[in-house]
């Protein structure tokens, strides 16, 4: 197996980034228990030994689980999630808890009940969200692969920001068995390394179908791991005859034109490997903001009704039910959450369905039918990540529709249900030595072989990049 | 030797990293930060509601809905943005959806199990997260039936 070997940064570092809880004694024990396996002769995995972070949305038995939520500060879920429990079955060790965006509702983790996360490039900014404790801790160099869940974007989109690969499976691939529940038409859980081996890696030991998820697929996960060769075996077009495909929507007004420029360059290193690039119009592609938050904002009303302090999670003792429920909910829930569960309240109140709900699940249909005539006609769709760099830390913060414009390049892939690889690609001004700028590359459903492949060749040959935050190069030159 | 545990108490290690990459000076471009101002008028957020058989969000009846004890200060804090995305969401009135059929979610198989009862072993985990328990009853304070 190919892993990037980082050297995981000593975890007393943590203070300066943010991205976690951990709990020393529990990491020692599973690296001991894994010592003795190894001493026994056991076969022990292809995640032996990694350090994997876990975001605070998936179950952990031994750890707790907050959601990045009050209401479930200090809960200890009985079990563990399926892609934990696959995870550690090969061997992996769950170094911590990372930060996260209530709930997985936002898209800088400035929406945690308990700190801030800086991003590793510069730290008056954030990482993104929601999944931002991962992506910083990957980026950080204090994990070597990490777990995140992304139902419009929030493993894509922090990649993007922090420099690191970050990969969305196509819905069905992971079980979502004990990721807290979001929008349960959207909700995937995905992975970040520092490359596109790590990351596929990661994947491939999570994907599968599990019996305790009625959406999780049946289709067969195939062996990754074999794209993941050397560069220096590499053919000298190694993509001749890919049809890659620049959706045109992404690259237009409201796009920084350092990112714009990032992408293009990408093109031309695809062009470079041998691939014909054209650009693609998806229709209707502005819909899918407004048809996504919508949806998930009315899953989301649904799904957070569980929380009301009765069964787990903290509650406000009040003489009558309903009065429990109400102080409990309002005293456990962010502001961005409760305002979440208000729209999807409206959305989905009677008589509203029809005009909202129904509506968004329509236009999910135009979206996916869009894709799939895209994808007919080329092997990989790409765009950028994010409209922008990383923002500066309380830059998004009251003004909720300027947060959700960020998401435009992500959410129509949840929508339509595909696989999404994001990879680091060039920079653009700011920090100390400049801001990541991630590329989205968009595969056909249940396609992320083909995806990992074509990253990975994009990855080994592109040059004059090396993705490592400053202040972490410092560290390892000292 | 210690192995991985060894390694985790932070003894020395040597730092591999897998070809392919080096390090230079990054390319750096500039980025206009005004032109994402576009990207939201461009999108028409009115004022007006698109939808005026639609009654505007009533911030406090939702939250007794939603079962959310908001402050007098929340409502108004949360009202202004509520409307503002809502209208945001009532350009989905303006397109034309004559025969698209509604997608649940993306495209699955149909994976359901068999409704067979199976015992969960961790019990006792489950039970201990409960705030009010009083064996072999969740405590909950009165039920007020309310109109």
């Amino acid at each position: 197996m190919i892993l990037t070997l980082q050297t995981p940064r000593p975890l007393s570092r943590l203070p300066r980034f943010l991205p976690f809880s951990t709990n020393a004694s529990i990491t020692l024990n599973q690296a001991d228990s894994l010592d003795r396996r190894i001493a026994a002769g056991e076969d022990v995995g292809p995640l032996a030994g990694v350090l994997v972070a876990v975001k605070d949305n998936i179950c952990t038995a031994d750890m707790p689980s907050t959601g990045g939520s009050r209401i479930l500060e200090g809960y200890r879920p009985p079990f563990d999630a399926t892609a934990v429990k696959r995870a550690k079955e090969l061997g992996a060790i769950v170094v911590g808890k990372t930060n996260l965006d209530e709930f997985g509702m936002g898209s800088t983790t400035e929406g945690s009940a308990f700190q801030v996360t800086a991003n590793p490039w510069d730290l008056s900014r954030v990482p993104g969200g929601s999944s931002g404790g991962s992506a910083a801790a990957v980026s950080a160099r204090q994990c070597v692969v990490s777990l995140g869940s992304d139902t419009g974007g929030s493993v894509r989109q922090p990649a993007s920001f922090c420099g690191v690969v970050g990969l969305k499976p196509t819905y069905g691939r992971v079980s979502r068995f004990g990721l807290m529940a979001y929008a349960s038409s959207l909700d995937t859980i995905g992975c970040f390394g520092s490359s596109v081996a790590d990351a596929g890696i990661l994947l491939h030991a999570i994907s599968g179908h599990d019996r305790f998820d009625a959406t999780s697929s049946n289709q067969d996960v195939p062996n990754f791991l074999s794209h993941f060769v050397s560069a220096s075996s590499f053919e000298s077009k190694p993509l001749k005859g890919l049809r890659v495909g620049l959706i045109r929507e992404t690259i237009g007004d409201g796009v920084d034109a350092g990112v714009i420029s990032a992408i293009h360059s990408a093109a031309s290193h695809f062009e470079e490997l041998g691939c014909s690039v054209n650009e693609v119009s998806l229709p209707s592609f502005s819909l899918g903001l407004p048809a996504y938050y919508i949806l998930a904002s009315s899953e989301s009303s649904s799904n957070l009704s569980r929380y009301d302090g009765i069964r787990y999670g903290n509650q406000v003792y009040a003489d009558e039910l309903d009065s429990l429920y109400g102080s409990s909910r309002a005293n456990g829930f962010g502001s961005e959450v409760k305002m979440r569960i208000l729209m999807g309240t409206y959305a989905l109140s009677a008589g509203y369905y029809d005009a909202y709900y129904k509506r968004a699940q329509q236009v999910r249909t135009i979206i996916r039918n869009s894709f799939t005539e895209a994808l007919n006609q080329n092997d990989i769709l790409i765009s950028p990540a994010a409209p922008s760099p990383a923002y500066k830390i309380g830059e998004k913060k009251n003004d909720p529709l300027a947060m959700y414009a960020g998401d435009i390049m992500t959410v129509n892939v949840n929508l339509a249900g595909l696989p999404a690889l994001v990879l680091p690609c060039g920079f653009v001004e700011g920090g100390t030595a400049g801001l990541p700028i991630g590329l989205q590359m968009i595969g056909a459903a249940f396609g992320e072989e083909e995806l990992l492949r074509v990253g990975h060749i994009f990855e080994q040959t592109l040059e004059n990049c090396r993705f490592v935050p400053p202040i972490i190069a410092e560290d390892i030159a000292s | 030797m210690g192995g991985v545990g060894a390694m985790v108490k932070g003894a020395s290690y040597s730092y591999a990293v897998f070809c392919g990459s080096f390090l230079r000076s990054p390319r750096l471009s500039f980025s206009i930060h005004n032109k994402k101002e576009k990207l939201l008028k461009f999108r028409s957020f009115s004022s007006k509601s698109t939808c005026s058989s639609l009654q505007p969000p009533d911030v406090s009846r939702l939250a007794k809905t939603a079962q959310i004890s908001l402050t007098p200060d929340e409502v108004d804090e949360f009202a202004p943005k509520i409307q503002q995305v809502i209208d945001w969401f009532g350009q989905l009135q303006d397109v034309d959806l004559q025969s698209v059929e509604p997608s649940i979610r993306a495209e699955t198989e149909n994976n359901l199990r068999y409704n067979v009862p199976e015992t969960f072993d961790h019990r006792d985990a489950m039970i201990g997260a409960v705030p009010s328990y009083e064996e072999p009853y969740i405590k909950v304070p009165r039920v007020l039936s309310m109109d």
